[in-house]
């Protein structure tokens, strides 16, 4: 909105950008810092914690955060809330199951080597669904995206002379011994997610991502200010599906089936939601953190109390507790109220240099800021 | 003659989609929340019946003098503690929380039930009436009863009844209705509490008409969204017509080709209509950007 | 102050913070969280192999999700023969011990359900989850590590067609399911047309469509053939569908609600078929006969290896005595099959184990896989062809007469009753 507003002056979007951003979010140092940093231990976690059944967490935990990424660069940036990317997951896991089968391809590396094509073919699908589903917008939207996602997935039922309906499709794993098996995906899926996560911080400072956080703001006003609000919104989709149609193509491989009901699912597209919701949705670490942190944490859950089934109530009651203790994501929350300790801190050390005089200091500066959309959007 | 019972058997179950929907636009339409528990509220309302039913020996339509209030106040319990708190986002938060509620209770239930099948049985639940070459299967005859009676009582409290144009007020216009002095928490909360009472009677009769577990909620909560979108947001019209246009389509696509198709139908009517009419089929607002 | 200079002095004076490191700190614990434990390659197989005080059999079950009702059974089952074993001297002379872990029914959690099982809990051998759907990322990860994986509730072909050497199905598969049941009717009725319907699960789907082959190829029509999804909760369109074409002859793959709910349509809509033919529901027992009435379930027939009260000797006694206890049913009549099914998986196990007197997976697969392993089930003879399926099943076919499950196809089968052709009209069964 600030950002919409401002721009008919003589200031360009990234110098505004620049200008807004918060003094006391870490710098540009920091933050390239600490993505490598945290590309590293993500790097090192599968080569120190050794065993299979952690890592096989591992890769799971990279597919999702594969998907989330890519989730956020549509709906974290427009505000359009889907819950229907299984679609695109579904596609990509089809796609490669297909390929597989009617390639007679063989060798691991050649099957994960076709993996792109399922990015391909969500994106591509992505088309036509957004095309529909962008018609409306917000709780119709939610609604019209689950819509859709059955739709998909019955007729992957249905037309069962190429999905094999009801029996599935088989995958051959790559012939890899069980020590070796994991390391392969996990750093494919880490690799992409880094890709994905260029990607969505390229969108985030491109005028095209400012296109769309202006739409998210208000989408109206973003359409009278000239931003092409279709063409902005489907282009995002078919980015965001990309990533998430990989993660299916990677799924369906590692696996080693395809059946509809797993590969068009409900809780998949309310996963993805909700990683990005507990992280803080439409930042650029937000996703990141949600879906490190929940990822494992529900796997872990059922396999410590899964047989008593107490692990469902557990996972929601935590749910419910981030959810409304820190409601905008756990990275902004907390990054808010570290942000309010720093100014605090410096605005007291400034009264004791005694130039509070000037009248505008940080703090009150931070409070003028609208909505505090620099934390918000800027990503920490 | 197919079609005319795909017809028949397509209002029927219609109703009951109806009863049990009408709770879920009621509540988006007073507080803007996508109540993704109802689902599992009907299956919560089916199992008390289960319950009450086998245990006290009693009819299971005897039993909602206990369900239906006890239902009542989680609703009202729910809002309270945890819709009331969110502040932003409103739509995918609530949305989330109520997600997160649901996953708790089918824990709960799956706890307590261990998830076995069960099935709320009444002596004269095998039976139908036939008129002509057309059946009416009793339960289904009792089901349409109730959904009219309780949807009767439903509009009979939003029309007549200081409450109700409480209610009203808030689905129009949230702030004026806090300018005029409604407390609209209190509406709200009430407001959550009916559409959790109606879906628990809704869970009744889906007890008696099929065998459940917690696990049935999902594919409950997707179509029921699908119905009350369809009949848009907020309109419990809407949800009844929508209800039972829906059923009878996807009952009569089953009947005259398949019930993988007719499954399918259903979702693609929503995405056709929704093509030309973003408001659903009786919506008023437009859907706001933000 | 211009805007543009007072962002200035904000910048050039504002804190720098590290608040990101926080972030990743964080991230490295949340990952560092589910570390279960570490254990170098080579360790694995080693420990999976040697005894520690007890015999562990592995296995993920579905207590939540969408088989969380029949997940609880296969549970049931396992826990039943983990009883019966150690009253009979366990296996190889030790106790046995299972150990569970839930999958909510999710294929991924399966996954990691049996890494854990293989790599951190180090059982010795595993036994399968509940359904298909399952079952095949189960084997496959069960591959990586050569060992056997044994299960009864996994028989759609997608587990077989998967090329696998370890996985072992001791029940009937899919495709045996209903050929019994197709040879029957080429046999007695005249090519006339059939009405089938299924459910769309990767292994009743497959029963309906082999008995439909195998009709067609007799010159059999097709009256009407209903695929519904696994989600239907309003059976009256299909069986009104199927009523309206009059046909004599109805098969069905149905999952337990949907055969009686149908039945159930049949009944009130007065449609009389002269054979009627259900994959699941009809085996269900004293729930069946509950909820279709008794004086309609005369007629009915059903596949299947076991039923319960089955005649299948002392062990089938013992087991249904144990399961009755354990799990405090009224009579041994509502046991289910899978808990039959998952029982003679780990029995046959036992047995295989108790031959070679070796822990080792790779021997046991070995002689499972050998032309002289032969088992004796609760469900009956088994041995295993070499994509895993159960080659000396018996593809029997049951019928209801009279209030009794009798076995009737294969007709020259021992123990073989005669076939009540045609079916009874609803509710006109004497007793």
């Amino acid at each position: 909105m600030a950002v919409a507003e401002a721009a008919p002056e003589l200031l360009s979007p990234a110098e505004i950008d620049r200008a807004f951003r918060d003094p006391f979010s870490p710098s540009k140092r920091t933050r390239a810092t600490s993505w490598i940093l945290l590309l590293a231990v993500l790097t090192a976690f599968p080569l120190v914690f050794t065993n299979p059944a952690v890592t096989s967490i591992g890769v799971f935990t990279m597919f999702f955060l594969l998907a989330v990424v890519g989730w956020n660069i549509f709906s974290g940036y427009s505000g359009y809330i889907s819950i229907g990317h299984a679609v695109y997951y579904g596609f990509g896991q089809y796609t490669v199951a297909l390929l597989i089968m009617h390639l007679g391809i063989t060798s691991g590396v050649s099957e994960l080597a076709i993996v792109p094509l399922a990015g391909l073919a969500g994106a591509v699908v992505a088309v036509p669904v957004g095309l529909l589903v962008l018609r409306v917008r917000r709780h119709t939207f939610i609604v019209l995206t689950i819509a859709v996602m059955f739709i998909f997935q019955l007729l992957a039922f249905n037309f069962s002379s190429i999905t094999g309906g009801s029996t599935g499709l088989n995958v051959s794993p790559p012939p890899w011994s069980g020590n070796d098996y994991n390391l392969p995906f996990y750093y494919i899926a880490l690799g992409t997610a880094a890709i994905g996560l260029l990607t969505s911080w390229a969108v985030r400072r491109s005028k095209f991502g400012l296109g769309l956080l202006a739409i998210r703001d208000d989408e109206d006003r973003a359409k009278g200010l000239g931003i092409k609000v279709t063409r902005t919104k489907l282009i995002a989709l078919v980015l965001s599906a990309f990533f998430v149609g990989i993660a299916g193509g990677l799924y369906a491989i590692f696996i080693g089936q395809v059946f509809p009901q797993f590969a068009f699912t409900p809780f998949y597209d309310l996963y993805l939601a909700v990683f990005a919701f507990v992280g803080g949705l439409g930042t650029l670490s937000g996703p990141v953190f949600g879906a490190l942190l929940l990822g494992p944490l529900q796997q872990y859950f059922e396999l410590q109390f899964g047989a008593t089934t107490l692990y469902l109530i557990i996972y929601g009651v935590l749910f419910v507790v981030i959810l409304l203790a820190l409601p905008r994501g756990i990275v902004p929350s907390l990054a808010d109220r570290y942000r309010s300790f720093l100014a605090g801190r410096w605005r007291r050390a400034e009264e004791r240099r005694g130039v509070a005089g000037s009248g505008v200091t940080a703090g009150s500066m931070i409070a003028s800021a609208p909505g505090a959309a620099p934390a918000e959007r800027g990503g920490s | 003659m197919l079609v005319l019972q795909g017809i028949v058997d397509g209002i029927l179950a219609g109703a009951l989609y109806a009863l049990m929907g009408s709770g879920l636009t009621l509540v988006f339409g007073v507080m803007e929340v996508i109540n993704f528990a109802q689902g599992i509220i009907v299956v919560l309302g089916a199992y008390f019946t289960y319950t009450f039913a086998s245990h006290l020996g009693v009819d299971p339509f005897v039993t909602l003098l206990l369900t239906i209030p006890i239902m009542f106040t989680l609703g009202y319990a729910v809002y309270m503690l945890l819709l009331r708190p969110i502040k932003r986002d409103r739509v995918i938060m609530s949305l989330l929380v109520m997600y997160a509620t649901a996953v708790v209770i089918e824990g709960v239930l799956d706890l307590v039930f261990g998830g076995t099948l069960v099935e709320v049985t009444a002596s004269y639940g095998t039976s139908s009436v036939h008129l002509g070459s057309l059946d009416f299967p009793n339960v289904y005859l009792l089901a349409f009863g109730l959904s009219a009676v309780l949807l009767a009582a439903l509009f009979w409290i939003l029309y007549h009844t200081k409450f109700g144009r409480s209610l009203r007020a808030t689905t129009q216009n949230l702030t004026a209705a806090k300018l005029v002095g409604i407390n609209v928490d209190h509406v709200s909360a009430l407001t959550l509490g009916i559409g959790v009472g109606l879906g628990a009677a809704g869970g009744m009769l889906f007890g008696m008409t099929t065998p459940f577990n917690a696990a049935s909620s999902y594919d409950l909560i997707s179509r029921l969204l699908v119905i009350v979108i369809l009949g848009g947001f907020g309109s419990v019209w809407g949800a009844g017509v929508a209800a039972i246009v829906m059923l009878v389509i996807e009952d009569v696509v089953a009947v005259v080709w398949s019930p993988v198709w007719g499954q399918t139908v259903f979702y693609l009517v929503l995405a056709l209509v929704l093509m030309f009419r973003p408001q659903g089929l009786f919506g008023r607002r437009l859907a706001r950007a933000q | 102050m211009k805007r543009r200079q007072l962002i200035g002095r904000l910048r050039a004076t504002g804190p720098r913070r590290r608040g990101a490191v926080l972030v990743t700190a964080a991230a490295v614990a949340a990952m560092a969280a589910p570390a279960l434990g570490v254990g170098t390659a080579a360790a694995h197989a080693a420990r999976r192999d040697a005894l520690h005080g007890v015999v562990t059999i592995g296995a993920s079950v579905s207590l939540s999700g969408d088989f969380s009702a029949t997940g609880k059974t296969t549970q049931q089952g396992y826990e039943a023969f983990q009883t019966w074993a150690n009253e009979h001297g366990g296996i190889l002379g030790h106790k046995v011990v299972f150990k569970f872990l839930s999958d909510g029914s999710s294929p991924t959690q399966v996954t990691t359900d049996y890494q854990k099982l293989i790599t951190v809990t180090h059982v010795n051998f595993l036994v399968g989850p509940y359904s298909t759907l399952l079952t095949k990322p189960a084997s496959e990860v069960a591959n990586r590590y050569h060992m056997a994986l044994v299960e009864g509730i996994g028989g759609g072909p997608s587990v077989f067609e998967a090329g696998l050497h370890n996985v072992f199905d001791v029940s009937a598969s899919a495709i045996y399911q209903g050929i019994s049941f197709a040879k029957w009717v080429a046999k007695v009725y005249k090519p006339q047309p059939v009405a089938y319907a299924a459910i769309t699960t990767p292994f009743n789907e497959p029963i309906v469509t082999g008995i439909k082959k195998y009709l067609d190829s007799k010159g059999f029509t097709t009256a009407v053939f209903k695929v519904y999804p696994l989600e239907t909760a309003d059976f009256t369109p299909i069986a009104s569908a199927i009523a309206a074409t009059h046909a004599r002859i109805v098969a069905i793959g149905s999952q337990p609600p949907d055969g009686e709910g149908l039945i159930k349509d049949f009944v009130s809509s007065g449609y009389n078929p002269t054979v009627l033919f259900e994959v699941s529901g009809p085996d269900q027992g004293t729930g069946f006969v509950k909820a279709v009435g008794k004086q309609n379930t005369t007629g009915v027939m059903w596949p299947n290896t076991w039923y319960p009260g089955a005649n299948e000797g002392v062990v089938n006694t013992e087991m249904e005595k144990i399961l009755e206890k354990e799990i405090h049913v009224k009579s041994v009549s509502l046991l289910s099959a899978n808990m039959a099914e998952a029982f003679s998986a780990a029995q046959t196990l036992r047995e295989a184990v108790d031959h070679i007197k070796s822990l080792t997976n790779v021997k046991l697969i070995k002689y499972m896989h050998s032309s002289s392993a032969k088992f004796t089930s609760v469900q009956g003879p088994v041995c295993f062809k070499p994509t895993g399926q159960n080659a000396c099943a018996r593809p029997f076919v049951f019928q209801w007469q009279h209030g009794k499950q009798l076995q009737v196809l294969p007709p020259t089968a021992p123990g073989s009753f005669k076939v009540m052709n045609p079916k009874p009209k609803w509710g006109q069964s004497k007793y």
